[in-house]
């Protein structure tokens, strides 16, 4: 039993840690802590106070009376629970049973919490010797079976006195708390003021107890109450079995026991002391809840960190809370109607060659006769569901790719790059929702496209590269098999096939013994390793499209280098169009074709790279250039952009930039400025280049 | 790997010594004299000590413990008190019937914790996770003894569809079953569906359905893989849970296994069976937490060889 408490107490925390928390539900767990703690509370008082609150003698016999029903199901009010098969009250005889039952178990706890307290401090504070053998023994205690050896050496005995019961069952219960309290003590010992006091030359002892002690005893509260409600189930189930206490003492397991001798013609002898023994755990383990809730350090700081980067996490959606892989792709962006006459998924279905003039016409974001781009993106919008409210990632976003050329899209973090790209896949998760605006690759409508559709598109036609190599590949999967799956599943090889495939794909990444690394996993290979891997798996496919999202973050400078020349080198081979997601707008620069600055989940300039970068338009694009670290510079001149990003949350009025801008005027705060050309390609979305247009025209943004 | 089964081989061994010395030592302090429990009240001193001689107890306490280690080796765990009856023999013909409740309850409580748990996990919030966490929280404030009382009562006494006590046959699993997974599929439902939340909101699940990986195929492999890790570490935990479990549901249901066994030999203080019986519910124990442990290694290659911990 004590192995169940351990893993119990570890699955709780883990339960307790993941799920998103509102605020309603914090407000709820507050109060299921409120109501657990104050049932316990009434529990101790009617264990004191038996003999006061009793209605009868519970060993007082009434042999005119045996077996009376319950008030409820016609017995007297003198009985009100009605007696057993000697005529006892059995109310009395429960109000007597909490006493031993609940005062046991409440005894066994804090002398298994002092033990574990005590052992845990040395063991954390003293280290090596006595660490080593304390833990050991606790290694060894939850190697045995402990509900046997608590009945042999219960059943020894000829006598059974609470004492007895209390020792049997609080000894074991210390390497539960024993364990939690060390590794506490392990992190609270280096802290600062610990040394500080250890150079004062503090004795030992009072540094265990003055400066140790209050931060790791911070933990054991809910421990204690987890124990207590595994303590009472032993109790109850050792007498029942009849090596609890010796009568004339009563407890819950012993009334029951007694009353299944009686159950066919009583059945409420054996039900109501079992509902005691569960209203009691169930009680115990609300304020189990309630305590969890604010005791723990690590969901506290979970919560903060949730308000202080809302717009961080409408960015990075991987930390949203809950976020899953979403059943129906990018399905959902319906508000136009049904009369939209542009594609709908059925004139999709497969790829069609290279997508020249291919089915219908359609519209797109540059204009009427040019040849079609790979993907158009217009007036994108993107909203997620969080448990604070409905969060704005994606404010009306355009951009267009063409074949064979490379889109940088830059912006710092929360600005809404990687969600677009999200979009684009149709992987926005359960809580994410293209509410506005078209994805047009192709010819297809990615937006409206039916996950069938969104199935073909996703490796074969589209690939995507993440920021973070290792975490991008399945930890517990090889390399060589994450590879040839892919191929499998979308080019329908055999797995000889995808095999050699694989491998040839291995080698035109650089890697010189493709087969080695083919039985590798992940956290095996180094971090470019793992980024060309994932090159070589996207690539394998030979996608017209690639997303980049930041494919060089996670790497050092050289590894960089490496993966920027793979994706050139895969763009003049296969003509492949790429979208490379960047907050560096050096590295933009050095290899995009055609740049698009994000700011708050909107555009602010956009147009080819050159003019961009050596004429922007836009205070934010500036900004940025003079962010980049110049060769030589100190690294106190990189220029960090003052302020912050508007939250996502609320409804935007005015620039989102206004704030932060040196050039702000007062329309800026009023007026969201439209994105208009400023010469021929190049569009910036501020009003130091044009005067504030009609509200009209401010919506085509 | 050969290293890593050999050191944890090692181990293994290492812990069963303890425990072996471990119930030498409790039931050598507990039941004291076992010549004078052997004989009855009024034996006289001379018969009593030419049991002790018989026994080896007139040796010192070391050698008496090096005689028990030898004899276990092998294979004599004692006579019975009562009856002419190996130890062993009886021990071993009564673990198979642990063994099979324990098995089935594990196996159809993880089957019900994946169902529950992934289904759970996958649609959060919905009617059914909501009744999936009140069943969690009821089934963990049950007492499994007082459930296995009401069971009875009910399906065997009131309904007559199954039967009570006693092995009779494959009906036979069917209450005791599901009285211990009652106890056991609580954490296991919230262990899986808090992994597979977790699993799920990882990046490489994401990437997968990037490269064209079908849903279903990434929730089965890609997911289930990594997120059934912590299910089998916890199953290997819950296995003391299980065992210790059905110690009391055999005593219940009468069922001949080795808790019966244990806790019926202590009451007719039986002491050579008692020990015999707990060595071998210690025993069992200690191997079921290695092969949980080898298949861990097995599934998971971050431990297998030995990355980071």
């Amino acid at each position: 039993m004590s192995g169940g408490i351990v893993s119990d107490r570890t699955a709780a925390s883990e339960a307790a840690g993941g799920d998103g928390v509102g605020l309603l539900q914090q407000l709820r767990q507050r109060k299921a802590g409120l109501v657990g703690l104050s049932g316990i509370a009434v529990l101790l008082i009617v264990a004191v106070a038996a003999p006061w609150l009793a209605p009868h003698d519970p060993a007082s016999q009434d042999l005119g009376n045996v077996l009376l029903p319950p008030v409820w199901a016609g017995g007297e009010l003198t009985y009100p629970f009605g007696t057993d098969a000697i005529g006892r009250d059995v109310l009395s005889r429960l109000i007597y049973g909490a006493r031993s039952s609940v005062l046991i178990s409440v005894c066994a706890m804090l002398l298994g919490g002092t033990l574990g307290v005590l052992t845990g401090l040395a063991s954390g504070f003293y280290g090596r010797l006595v660490d080593t053998v304390l833990m050991r023994l606790g290694d060894i205690q939850l190697a045995l079976p402990f509900i046997l050896i608590a009945i042999v050496i219960l059943g020894m005995m000829r006598d059974r006195s609470p004492i007895h019961l209390i020792l049997v069952l609080g000894i074991p219960a210390w390497i539960v708390y024993a364990r939690v309290v060390r590794s506490r003590v392990l992190s609270e010992r280096e802290q600062a003021y610990v040394s500080a006091a250890r150079s004062l030359g503090a004795s030992n002892l009072r540094q265990m107890f003055r400066y140790v002690l209050p931060p790791a005893s911070k933990v054991v509260p809910p421990i204690a109450l987890i124990d207590l409600s595994h303590l009472v189930i032993m109790e109850s189930t050792l007498s029942f079995l009849g090596f609890g206490l010796t009568s004339p003492s009563i407890s819950w397991g012993q009334i029951l026991a007694d009353g299944r001798q009686n159950m066919i013609a009583s059945p409420w002898l054996p039900v109501l002391p079992g509902l005691a023994i569960m209203l009691t755990v169930l009680t115990i383990n609300l304020a189990v809840e309630g305590l969890r809730d604010d005791g723990t350090p690590r969901r506290r700081r979970r919560r903060s960190d949730r308000k202080a980067a809302d717009a961080d996490r409408a960015a990075a959606p991987a930390r949203l809370p809950g976020r899953e892989v979403s059943i129906d792709g990018g399905a959902g962006g319906d508000r136009d109607g049904d009369g939209d006459p542009r594609a709908s998924a059925d004139d999709v279905q497969g790829r069609d060659g290279d997508g020249d003039g291919d089915l219908g016409v359609r519209r797109n974001g540059g204009g009427g006769g040019q040849a079609q781009p790979l993907l158009a993106v217009e007036d994108l919008e993107v909203e997620f569901d969080t448990p604070t409210g409905v969060v704005e990632a994606v404010r009306g976003v355009s951009f267009t790719v063409e074949r064979g050329r490379i889109l940088g899209i830059v912006g710092e973090s929360g600005s809404g790059k990687s969600v677009t790209s999200f979009a684009i896949m149709g992987l926005l998760g359960e809580q994410g929702h293209v509410t506005g605006g078209s994805i047009t690759f192709d010819g297809t409508d990615l937006t409206r496209a039916p996950e069938a559709v969104m199935r073909g598109i996703r490796g074969p036609r589209i690939g995507m590269m993440f920021q973070n190599p290792v975490g991008s590949l399945n930890p517990v999967l090889t390399v060589g098999y994450q590879i040839v799956e892919t191929l499998r599943v979308n080019r329908g090889m055999d797995r000889a096939t995808a095999r050699q495939v694989a491998e040839e794909a291995f080698g035109t990444v650089g890697f010189p013994d493709p087969r080695h690394v083919m039985r590798q996993y992940p956290f095996r290979l180094s971090g470019g390793q793992n980024q060309r891997v994932m090159i070589a798996m996207t690539m394998a496919l030979g996608p017209d499209l690639l997303l980049a999202d930041e494919p060089t973050t996670a790497l050092d400078v050289t590894t960089q280098a490496e993966v920027i020349d793979q994706l050139l080198q895969v763009r003049e081979e296969h003509g492949t169009g790429i979208v490379l997601i960047s907050h560096d707008i050096g590295l933009i620069g050095e290899v995009a074709d055609e740049v698009v600055v994000m700011y708050a989940g909107q555009v602010c300039e956009r147009g080819p790279t050159e003019t961009v970068l050596n004429d922007p338009g836009h205070p934010y694009t500036r900004a940025l250039l003079g962010a980049v670290p110049q060769p030589g510079a100190p690294e106190a001149q990189l220029a960090a952009i003052p302020g912050e990003l508007p939250s996502a949350q609320q409804p935007l009025v005015g620039c989102p930039f206004a704030d932060r801008c040196d050039h702000v005027m007062e329309v800026c705060s009023r007026r969201d400025p439209a994105l208009l050309p400023l010469a021929e390609d190049h569009d910036v979305a501020c009003y130091l280049h044009h005067e504030p247009a009609a509200p009209e025209q401010v919506a085509t943004r | 790997m050969a290293w890593f089964l050999v050191r944890r081989t090692a181990q293994m061994f290492f812990v069963i010594l303890c425990v072996v010395t471990l119930v030498f030592i409790l039931l050598r302090a507990a039941s004291g004299d076992p010549a004078r429990l052997m004989n009855a009240a009024d034996a006289s001193d001379e018969v009593i000590e030419a049991t002790r001689a018989r026994l080896g107890l007139d040796e010192p306490v070391y050698v008496q413990y090096l005689y028990y280690l030898r004899n276990l080796l092998r294979g004599d765990m004692g006579q019975s008190f009562y009856g002419a009856y190996d130890v062993r023999d009886v021990v071993l013909a009564a673990l198979p019937n642990t063994v099979a409740l324990a098995v089935v309850t594990m196996l159809v409580s993880t089957v019900i914790a994946l169902v529950l748990g992934i289904a759970s996990a996958l649609k959060r919030g919905s009617a059914l996770d909501r009744a999936v966490q009140v069943y969690v929280a009821a089934a963990q404030a049950t007492p499994n003894f007082w459930l296995a009382v009401l069971l009875v009562l009910v399906f065997a006494v009131q309904l007559g569809w199954l039967p009570a006590v006693d092995f009779t046959g494959p009906a036979s699993f069917v209450l005791p079953v599901t009285t211990m997974a009652v106890a056991l599929t609580p954490i296991l439902i919230r262990t899986v569906r808090q992994s597979f939340i977790e699993t799920l909101g990882e990046d490489y699940v994401r990437a997968a359905r990037a490269r064209g990986i079908p849903r279903r195929k990434v929730l089965l492999v890609h997911v289930l893989k990594v997120a059934s890790l912590p299910l089998i570490t916890l199953l290997g935990l819950q296995s003391a849970m299980v065992l210790a479990g059905s110690y009391v549901i055999e005593v219940i249901f009468n069922w001949p296994g080795i808790g019966k066994l244990a806790v019926d030999s202590l009451v007719s203080r039986n002491f050579p069976m008692v020990e015999g019986a707990v060595l071998v519910a210690a025993v069992a124990f200690v191997v079921i937490n290695f092969v949980v442990d080898m298949t861990y290694s097995v599934l998971d290659p971050r431990i297998r060889l030995g990355a980071g911990t």
